[in-house]
């Protein structure tokens, strides 16, 4: 007996317990609802009354709303009306740090994230909205395109007269140009990022921006295409909330840094509502500046936008099917199943294989300095050799474009990057994988041959012996390189694999400043997705000699391939303007990255996942949906496909 | 009570050296791992930036900011300094949080999980363990195959059958989350029925596993002592055998005790498999983050507070069984 109540008392203990840790040491959302429930008897059915006191940072404010609401219906405060709320995935994991737009320890994806192609868009904004579908920049917070001078030395943009900040106040040029001097004052990684093409962003009136870039020895921009990428990527700042912040700070940047910010103003349609180690949800601004005729016309449809904080990617996908994700940015395997076989309402971009748009190229590097694989022959033979298309129904589960489909260069499969480059003088070189002839025949004919018989060919008197890696327990990457090992063994070739934890890999390959260490002979890393400065920003990643010495390279070739015709051409691109002469300087580099395989691409990787299921909102970007600049599907967040936001629909209204 | 005196100041000093040795592996274990953290860190900072100035800044930033680039002494000092004052420095996988405020935020949500589910599963399978022993006949016959069969299976196969049958198939309880997806936290009867409902599955996914265990090692320890002379004198004495289960179940409940100690000493260390399947908040998944992201601080202050808490727990123990049972004193105390 005393068993069972001691039993019974420390249930009710901890059921205590759990609901004090998860109603108490929480962040508080911006305002503090306190609601009072009364019940009123009237004949026939039960009326509840809500009495809202709502608590303001500095003033309180009390209001009383009598709302006639049906009994089972919950109050705005306790819970989230589904047909106003939509629910994301993928994109946030572990809780939210902080609000602080200048640091990148936020941990906040959905508010910032960091240095995005398509910059993410909901709470702070930038001035053009990258669209990856076409590759040109929308006006969002500025009002018609930028221009260049002349000498394309200075970028001049104008400011939508209806901008405002979440204060009220409007968005002027004097923040974009404090915005920037901040970063370079405090060495944020915007500031960083750009410091070595901007020299100066000056505000001429309240709406007239210039960039001013950083000019090289002859007078000419460094790089314009940096420059230019800056106005999609970068948010805008409010001058007098940064000045308010510097002085909470005293001037030190890493207590700038460090500032969870809490308070910060803001220009997007959404804000942090309430955020703790379950979940973080984003209310719309009802004021906000962009249903201004001069932008959207109307306010973005859910009121607001949940991310629920799955511990891995099984949990997001059972709650994707349940109907309690609405947009799914994670991976999803054999995504096509929960329509095929479970007849879900669920969609991707494409009905079909690869489902998605293909942005980046995970890629495998050769470590140039193992021996052996300072020989063109044995590189392209084992790239010849691998099954891709096992890679492509493995590892991404058809996620992704076959390289049939796309045949392999440096672009990407969207139309705008394939369209960049001379396709047939390349036919060639082009190879789509399973050739383990042409690859034997290859090595045969640089004479790598088996002389002894024993099934390993041998290059200088020593078999070819190689460790191919990634990190352990990135599963599509496992599976990825467990098929290059195969294809070793077909031509003859030993390719073992191995996989150590992540956070000794990266330190490892990302040490370019020496050789690669034993173990790392063929390795997979990213490359960069789609964005304004694309694909020449991807192409320098891959291929660029500038970070072979780098002690923390987080850019890129790490194989350290270093080709100097290469490097000029790289150089040549951001200057360049006529379309031709473009293309052909993308179809030199693509025909030298084929012909001397520094390193190969394994599969094609969308920029985002973008699945959606329609149970309550249905209008979401599809192939083919007709909208004119198209919607690309980068979950209704990022850069253009935020304008999906503002064309959503309830199945049941 | 001299002799009681001795053996309580011996075992004190053990509590104390031991402290000293565990907070100093704490701090320079983990930063025997081979990696760097604050590469861990310019990784996810550095995404999108195109110069690799940037990058190094960036990086010399975060290392000066973190110390690891100090001599190893002197970090010590720092982290002496950290502890001292309580926040244990910040965590470097959540900076700018510090370990204290990451901590406090889910620690609730693990001990929520864990101690009413280590008690639980105690007890259940202890006094299944005692019935089995002495019921013996049918109850025996199938408990003990069920109990191995369960004991057995791995924290996750059992956490996955639960979740598929109970969430996924029959519906009854949500797959994921430590409440409904959507609502937030406030006192209302429907917040504590979503808590309660959410806790269900990760609950019993730990009780289940632990049930079977203790099971086992109670029948065991009952069935010696049900030979011993003392129960036989009790039957021919004519004592009701409610009575004589409970003297056996209180002496073979020794060992199972040290058990349940050291299960609640290591409960911080959270329900990692139960946290990530369900997706529950806890401590679990952090420390398991912390240790792949190298997050030194973090690791070191969880692993202190488990440290502090087993050694607690122990020492307890021992005084317990000083008073509980004199021989164990007599012995130590010489």
């Amino acid at each position: 007996m005393l068993l069972k109540k001691t039993l019974l008392l420390l249930l009710v203990m901890v059921l205590l317990g759990v609901i004090a840790a998860c109603s108490g040491a929480q962040p508080e959302p911006q305002t503090i609802i306190q609601t009072v429930v009364v019940e009123k008897e009237v004949p026939g059915e039960t009326v509840v009354e809500t009495v809202e006191v709502v608590k303001e940072v500095e003033k309180v404010v009390v209001e009383t709303v009598e709302v006639e609401v049906a009994a089972d219906a919950p109050a705005d405060d306790e819970a989230l009306p589904r047909n106003e709320t939509l629910y994301f995935n993928g994109q946030q994991w572990g809780s939210v740090v902080g609000w602080n737009p200048y640091s990148n320890s936020n941990n906040n994806a959905m508010a910032k994230a960091n240095q995005m192609d398509s910059a993410r868009v909901i709470m702070f904004e930038t001035p053009y909205l990258y669209n990856m579908l076409d590759g040109n920049v929308y006006p969002l917070l500025a009002d018609g395109d930028y221009e260049w001078n002349d000498d394309r030395t200075e970028l001049t943009f104008k400011l939508k007269e209806a901008a405002k900040w979440s204060d009220g106040a409007p968005v002027t040029a004097e923040d974009v140009a404090y915005t920037w001097a901040t970063h370079v004052k405090y060495g944020t990684a915007e500031g960083n990022a750009y410091v070595d093409y901007i020299e100066d962003i000056e505000a001429v009136d309240d709406q007239t921006v210039v960039i001013k870039a950083k000019l090289d020895d002859e007078g000419n921009a460094v790089n314009p295409l940096l420059v230019a990428d800056y106005v999609s990527k970068a948010f805008v700042i409010q001058k007098a909330w940064t000045e308010a912040l510097e002085e909470r700070a005293g001037g030190d940047a890493t207590e700038l840094m460090a500032d969870t910010a809490e308070d910060v103003v803001y220009s997007g349609p959404y804000h942090g509502f309430f955020w703790d180690d379950t979940k973080v949800i984003y209310i719309r601004d009802d004021n906000y500046w962009g249903q201004d005729a001069s932008m959207w016309g109307k306010l973005p449809v859910p009121k607001y936008l949940a991310h629920t904080i799955f511990k891995d990617n099984a949990a997001g996908s059972v709650a994707l099917a349940k109907g309690e994700v609405d947009v799914s940015q994670q991976f999803n395997s054999n995504i096509n199943l929960l329509w095929e076989n479970y007849g879900l309402p669920i969609s991707t971009y494409l009905p079909e294989p690869p489902y998605g748009i293909g942005a980046s190229l995970p890629t495998a590097f050769y470590n140039l300095n193992s021996p052996g694989l300072d020989q063109v022959a044995v590189r392209k033979a084992i790239a010849m050799a691998v099954d891709y298309p096992t890679i492509i129904a493995n590892a991404m589960t058809d996620q992704s474009a076959t390289f049939d489909q796309v045949p392999r260069s440096l672009m990407n499969p969207t139309p705008g990057e394939q369209a960049l480059y001379d396709q047939a003088a390349v036919t060639d070189l082009q190879f789509a994988g399973n050739d383990i002839e042409g690859a034997k025949a290859l090595l045969d004919e640089a004479g790598i041959v088996d002389t002894d018989g024993d099934g390993w060919r041998e290059y200088n008197g020593e078999n070819l012996h190689y460790v191919a890696t990634c990190p352990n327990g990135w599963s599509d990457w496992q599976a990825a390189i467990e098929v290059v090992a195969a294809a070793g063994k077909e031509i003859g070739i030993d390719i073992t694999s191995n996989y150590p934890e992540w956070s000794v890999y990266q330190t490892v390959v990302t040490k370019s400043d020496a050789p690669l260490p034993e173990g790392y002979d063929i390795f997979m890393m990213w490359s960069a997705g789609a964005g304004p400065t694309q694909p020449w920003g991807r192409i320098r990643n891959l291929l660029s000699s500038e970070w072979v010495g780098v002690a923390s390279n987080w850019s890129g070739n790490w194989g350290q391939y270093s080709n100097p015709e290469v490097d000029e051409l790289i150089q040549a691109i951001p200057s360049e303007t006529d379309p031709d002469e473009l293309e052909e300087l993308y179809t030199q580099l693509v025909e030298i990255y084929l012909t001397d395989v520094p390193s190969f691409t394994l599969m094609y990787r969308p920029q985002n996942f973008h699945a959606v299921n329609e149970t309550v909102w249905t209008n979401f970007p599809f192939d083919g949906d007709g909208s004119d600049p198209p919607i690309p599907p980068l979950n209704c967040t990022d850069g253009w496909s935020i304008a999906c936001l503002y064309n959503l629909e309830l199945v049941n209204p | 009570m001299r002799g009681y005196r001795n053996y309580f100041l011996n075992k004190f000093l053990w509590f104390l050296v031991t402290l000293v040795a565990a907070f100093i592996l704490n701090f320079i274990l983990p930063r025997l791992m081979p990696g760097d953290p604050v590469a861990a860190i310019v990784a996810r900072m550095a995404q999108g930036i195109s110069n690799a100035s940037g990058v190094q800044a960036i990086y010399e930033q975060y290392t000066e900011l973190f110390g690891t680039n100090r001599p190893m002494l002197e970090q010590f000092f720092i982290y002496m300094r950290n502890v001292v004052r309580g926040d244990f420095g910040f965590s470097f996988s959540q900076y700018p949080r510090t370990v204290a405020d990451v901590l406090k935020s889910s620690i609730w949500w693990t001990v929520g999980l864990q101690f009413p589910a280590i008690i639980v599963g105690w007890i259940i399978g202890n006094s299944l363990g005692a019935l089995a022993a002495y019921r013996k006949g049918a109850f025996d016959k199938v408990l003990m195959p069920v109990s191995i069969f369960v004991s057995n299976l791995p924290a996750f196969g059992m956490a996955i059958i639960l979740l598929v049958i109970f969430a996924v198939m029959l519906q009854w309880f949500p797959t994921s989350g430590g409440y409904g997806f959507d609502l937030i936290p406030n006192l209302s009867l429907d917040f504590m029925w979503s808590v309660f409902t959410h806790y269900q599955l990760p609950f019993w996914s730990i009780v289940l596993i632990t049930i079977g265990g203790q099971a086992i090692g109670m029948r065991s320890m009952a069935i010696y002592e049900l030979n011993a002379d003392y129960v036989k004198f009790s039957r021919f004495m004519g004592i009701k055998d409610r009575k004589i289960v409970r003297y056996v179940f209180r002496n073979a409940m020794l060992p199972q005790i040290t058990g349940l100690a050291l299960a609640i000493g290591t409960m911080v260390g959270g329900a990692l498999v139960a946290e990530i399947i369900f997706s529950y908040p806890g401590l679990g998944s952090t420390i398991l983050t912390a240790v792949l992201g190298q997050d030194y601080p973090l690791i070191s202050a969880t692993t202190l507070i488990i440290t502090i808490m087993v050694l607690t727990a122990n020492f307890l123990l021992e005084l317990l069984y000083g008073i509980l049972d004199p021989r164990i004193k007599a012995a130590q105390a010489e």
